[in-house]
């Protein structure tokens, strides 16, 4: 259908219409206060358009694909509602800042990117809407343009550009394994099994989209990147962005074969991951570094329940991660946008403002009746009874735990004055935020059909959601007690490895540097010019 | 064979245009020393952009009629005449050289412009002349239907050249461009050996005659190597590229654009003509290895020094020495299973390399040039305002950036897929590890030069001159020309491809 | 020894000085001379060479010649022009020399990179 079409081509052709009308000088100051109308069309999208249709631009032999999938529209839609809380957020943030119009061009570079990746259903389409994701990302990681922003941007913009080498060269891989010329990812996924190259794919594919996913050991981008970033970005950086690597898993990956080995090294790192983020993010003061750690344990939760269906060959894998990273969208979302809030109110308003957040939270933990309990109940289905159901709830034992640490450095970074109060431009969104994190779990949850699942409101299901809670609490007191002992670890504790690993390369650099000094002289030069032909006259003699 | 001699192919209709594609610059040439240097910049203004028609209509007739267009000169046909062939690839390149060059003059009218009632210059006259010389060279090297007229033409390309490097009349401009004279010449005298061992051993050096009768034999491998190795001495192929940096990081901003966008393609092209259409199955895979070998020491030294350069110029010039190494990667990547080079994806390929490469370049050489003329300085470290200063270039300077990484929608990113398809194709997994830390590298040189212009600066920004927006806008367009060609993969024809011979019609070997 | 042996190994051994020289010489102007030292012996090679093809034919090969006759023409414009660089370069510093192997003097600041 035409309507729809057009649709879905809005979702990601208004966001680069904005883009390039930023070329132009007065729409460009215009911009700060539209960000938060540049996604109402995905959402838009996502609530009207049939899941099959789909938009192909180009020729027979090489076509751009765009559609909407199941686990698309539910990252989309959700990535839409974040994008236009924290587009309003921004607006009232921008006011009075310098340099808004490089934020605004990167915001926009960012959405277009994020939101296009959740519709593209071919691979160029897909590269080139993250690479322009990264690039936005960068450009808003380092706005405040402080030495570590620039460290930040830098270590992230160089990871992602590493995880898209990788994937490039997946995609290249993969599409010499479809037969024909059609470059779509469903078919990619589905040769992916049968290819000769079967492990070599899967190894670029989940080592590219673990960078992305921040797995350990390649998480120490994301306390550098989401402390330094400015609030809104941070949020969208978080909650939307972070969630493309997600949906590449779901869409690459073979979920529908069982691929035992692969499935377990997958569900492994996840798991560690999960516990990683807990164990580091609990000697954190930051709380956006905790926020940062956070997000590290709970993407590890994500990829680990897509390494359990691909253990099991189980395909609503896909639904469940995409369930519980549609959850973590928003909740982390709103989070970030609470340390903005809670930094500019006072200790007067304190506690209004803060009992949200410690609502939302302590619901990442697996609070009963909020939405993160739903995720977890979702996922728990596909994790089954083994060791990684026990991993599992040690991890949402953990999560209560950092959560918990994180009010407290939340509290803690409260703003001197106790007279003062956010904006409510700051306040809206956030609680908006805040509120649909809440609701929308739900709403997916009695909208999408995932299968038969036990009643999530039965005892048995709340009590086992509530003990973990419980647990953390506990243990959050004990940390607190004997806070003071905890060893102090910088942010991105391995990143301090790889500082050692630039001064070995600045040494290679300089040699290559010396000997192309040498090379460059006029005897040198002739020499290899003598040895070049030597070589040459040897290699087509050779024959 | 009992016609091996005579060719089937007689001029086409609309052959005369390739004869007015080298006559057209010619005549503007003498016309401007006829004239004097007062006239040389319209004379320039007036056939520069006439020769991107000409291209547009040669490269348009070839794309709709499927075919080469055919010109023999006088009637006299070869081996006794010259034949003058533009297929797919030379129409592609004839119009990407045609753009890169009118968007350099219109570039280079700020700083080589005839003021009205100014005396004569001498820097003026001698660009605009070298420019129109350059520009039919050019097209000679793309025309030339034998491998004598490519000498020719490739002599005319760097005596054109090297004069454009020392412009400004500088000591050390003088130094480089004889560098750059001197090794060229070790190189030009090494292809007319070639030249001669082949026209010993078959009587003719027409392309099409040659490529009929070529046998594996020393003579004519001893021929092919010797001039390959002198077309890579003027390329700069790495690890002869002693005179690239000095001489295209000296020149003045519109020459070093011309020089590392366009000239080093020339030789590129004979290169790719020799290997490609005279003797596919010669190169065989120890000789295409060693072509990727060169290329991947090219892309990693390159880069990594790119790395090391205080200066922007400088970083850019060593970018080229890398840039250059991927052109070649494509020799080991065209090979087919029986060792015959093969015109598919890896030469589409590495001819969109060179064309993306040539756009993007340019306009990163106009970039630096306008930096340099505003701050009065290139070194890396200072550039702190030049974004708030001169966002236009900078962002012309950041799509060039993009392309050369490879970033999609850009040229380098089509490219870049096409080689790394054929990579994989042929199971030559090594050079897509090279190609891909090239793009890793390159990434991180253009985040040194971005994180420092975009920095706030120390202290308030003394502009020495305002740039004209034209300028800016010539290298914008080039870089947005760089950034958007990968959206020709959504075109239905494959251009680079007509008037390739099938493998049917290579002939005996 | 036949005549083309002859004019080969002659033309053999002017290319081999001549190479030499341009690699190792540093000074630019006997750079230069031994430029035309390596085309003389190129030249002679293609008279050689091209004599032997035209000896299936006709009598004498025309296209050789007058390819001869354009390399000839194509060195003595190249030579010209170097030997105008060698001048222009002896006029601003005073001395002709291709030493500075450093572009743009980055070694003078190579310590504090």
């Amino acid at each position: 259908m035409i309507g729809e079409t057009t649709l879905l081509a809005s979702a990601f052709v208004v966001p680069l219409g904005m883009l390039l009308a930023c070329l132009w000088p007065p729409a460009l100051n215009r911009m700060p206060s539209l960000l938060a109308f540049a996604p109402i069309p995905a959402l838009l999208a996502v609530l009207l358009v049939a899941s099959d249709s789909s938009l192909a631009i180009g020729s027979a032999r090489f076509r751009l694909t765009f559609a909407l999938d199941r686990p698309g529209a539910m990252l989309l839609g959700v990535a839409a509602l974040l994008w236009i809380a924290s587009g309003a957020y921004a607006s009232q943030y921008l006011q009075g800042r310098p340099n808004r119009g490089r934020f605004v061009v990167c915001w926009l570079m960012t959405l277009t990117g994020c939101l296009g990746v959740f519709l593209a259903a071919d691979m160029v389409g897909f590269y080139f809407l993250l690479a322009l994701l990264t690039l936005g990302a960068c450009g808003l990681v380092i706005y405040h343009e402080t030495p570590s922003a620039w460290r930040a941007g830098a270590v992230y913009i160089g990871l992602a550009l590493l995880a898209e080498s990788l994937l490039l060269m997946a995609f290249v891989l993969l599409a010499a394994q479809i037969p024909g010329d059609s470059l779509l990812i469903r078919d990619a996924a589905a040769a992916l099994p049968t290819s000769p190259q079967r492990d070599l794919i899967l190894a670029l594919l989940m080592a590219g989209f673990g960078m992305k996913a921040g797995l350990v050991p390649f998480h120490f981008w994301m306390p550098l990147a989401y402390s330094a970033a400015p609030t809104p970005a941070s949020a969208v950086l978080s909650g939307a962005v972070v969630k493309a690597s997600i949906l590449g898993m779901i869409r690459f990956l073979p979920l529908e074969t069982a691929l035992p080995d692969w499935g377990t090294a997958l569900a492994a790192a996840g798991l560690f991951a999960a516990l990683y983020g807990v164990v580091i993010g609990i000697t954190q003061r930051n709380p956006r570094v905790v926020l940062a750690y956070s997000s590290v344990s709970q993407m590890g939760f994500i990829v680990a329940v897509i390494g359990m269906g691909m253990l099991a060959g189980d395909g609503r894998a896909a639904l469940a991660a995409a369930f519980y990273a549609a959850h973590h969208v928003l909740v982390k979302g709103a989070l970030f946008l609470s340390v903005g809030v809670i930094a500019a109110t006072g200790s007067r308003r304190l506690w209004p403002m803060l009992l949200p957040a410690a609502i939302i939270a302590v619901g990442l933990g697996g609070l009963p009746l909020t939405g993160g309990a739903l995720a977890k109940f979702v996922a728990d289905e596909l994790l089954g009874d083994g060791p990684a159901s026990t991993i599992a709830t040690l991890s949402s034992v953990g999560t209560t735990l950092l959560m918990l640490q994180f009010l407290r450095s939340l509290a803690k970074s409260a703003s001197q004055d106790p007279q003062a109060t956010a904006a409510a431009g700051l306040v809206w969104p956030w609680l908006a935020t805040a509120v649909v994190s809440l609701v929308v779990p739900w709403t997916l949850y009695l909208t999408v059909p995932s299968g038969t699942l036990p009643d999530p409101l039965s005892p048995a299901v709340l009590w086992k959601a509530l003990w973990p809670v419980l647990l953390g609490a506990v243990l959050a007191i004990a940390l607190w007690r004997w806070w003071r002992s905890l060893p102090r670890i910088p942010k991105g504790d391995i990143i301090v490895a790889l500082d050692g690993g630039m001064q070995i390369a600045v040494t290679w650099g300089k040699a290559l540097g010396q000997m192309d000094r040498f090379l460059r002289q006029w005897p040198a030069a002739g020499v290899s010019l003598l040895m070049v032909t030597i070589a040459l006259g040897a290699a087509v003699f050779a024959r | 064979m009992p016609d091996a001699n005579v060719l089937p192919d007689a001029t086409t209709t609309d052959g005369a245009l390739l004869v007015l594609a080298i006559v057209l610059p010619a005549a503007g040439v003498l016309l401007s020393f006829v004239l004097g240097g007062r006239y040389a910049e319209r004379i320039a203004s007036v056939l520069l952009p006439s020769g991107l028609f000409l291209a547009t209509i040669i490269f348009a007739d070839v794309w709709q009629s499927g075919h080469p267009l055919i010109y023999i000169v006088g009637d006299w046909k070869p081996p006794l005449g010259i034949a003058l062939r533009a297929d797919g690839l030379s129409a592609a390149m004839m119009v990407a050289m045609a753009i890169v060059i009118c968007a350099v003059a219109i570039f280079a009218h700020a700083d080589f412009g005839t003021r009205p009632g100014s005396v004569e210059a001498r820097a003026p006259f001698a660009f605009w002349i070298l420019l129109m010389a350059i520009w039919g060279a050019m097209n000679m090297v793309f025309l030339g239907g034998d491998l004598f007229t490519l000498y020719v033409a490739i002599e005319l390309l760097t005596f054109a050249a090297v004069p454009l490097v020392c412009l400004d009349g500088r000591a050390e401009t003088l130094q480089a461009a004889l560098r750059y004279l001197l090794f060229a010449l070790l190189g030009s005298i090494l292809y007319l050996v070639g030249t001669a061992l082949l026209y010993g051993s078959y009587a003719t050096l027409d392309i099409v005659l040659l490529s009929r009768q070529v046998r594996m034999e020393p003579a004519t491998l001893v021929a092919a190597t010797l001039m390959t190795i002198g077309l890579f001495a003027k390329t700069a192929l790495f690890p002869l590229h002693l005179w690239l940096p000095p001489a295209h990081a000296g020149a003045p901003a519109a020459a070093s654009a011309v020089l590392s966008a366009v000239v080093v393609k020339g030789s590129f092209f004979i290169v790719v003509r020799l290997w490609f259409d005279v003797m596919p199955g010669m190169l065989g895979a120890a000789g295409a290895q060693l072509f990727g070998a060169l290329g991947a020491a090219a892309i990693v030294f390159g880069s990594v020094v790119a790395l090391q350069q205080q200066r922007l110029k400088l970083l850019i010039a060593y970018s080229t020495v890398a840039q250059i190494g991927y052109l070649f990667l494509m020799f080991p990547l065209a090979l087919d299973t029986a060792a015959q080079l093969q015109g598919g994806g890896a030469l589409t390929g590495g001819m969109l390399q060179a064309i993306s490469h040539a756009t993007a370049k340019a306009a990163m050489f106009m970039a630096a040039g306008l930096i340099y003329a505003t701050l009065g300085h290139d070194r890396i470290a200072e550039l702190g305002g030049a974004a708030r200063a001169l966002p236009m270039t900078i962002f012309a300077f950041a799509l060039g950036g993009v392309s050369l990484i490879g970033l999609p929608p850009s040229g380098g990113f089509l490219a870049k897929w096409l080689l790394l398809e054929a990579a994989v194709a042929t199971g030559q997994w090594w050079w897509a590890i090279v190609m891909l830390a090239g793009g890793l590298f390159t990434s991180g040189y253009m985040f040194i030069v971005l994180s420092s212009a975009v920095a706030p600066s120390s202290e308030p920004l003394k502009l020495r001159v305002a740039v004209p927006r034209y300028q800016e806008a010539a290298a914008l367009a080039l870089a947005l020309t760089s950034l958007l060609l990968g959206l020709v993969a959504l075109g239905p024809v494959d251009i680079l491809l007509v008037g390739r011979p099938d493998s049917m019609m290579v002939g005996p070997r | 020894m036949t005549a083309a042996t002859l004019f080969g190994l002659c033309g053999a051994a002017l290319v081999g000085f001549g190479l030499y020289g341009l690699v190792t010489n540093p000074e630019p102007l006997r750079k230069i001379l031994a430029f035309n030292l390596l085309g003389s012996g190129v030249f002679l090679v293609f008279g050689v060479v091209s004599r032997r093809a035209a000896a299936s034919g006709l009598g004498g090969d025309p296209v050789p010649q007058a390819m001869v006759i354009t390399a000839i023409v194509v060195a003595f414009a190249a030579t010209a022009m170097a030997i105008a660089l060698v001048l222009r370069l002896l006029q601003e510093t005073g001395r002709s020399t291709l030493s500075a192997d450093n572009p743009g003097g980055t070694d003078t600041d190579r310590g504090n990179s």
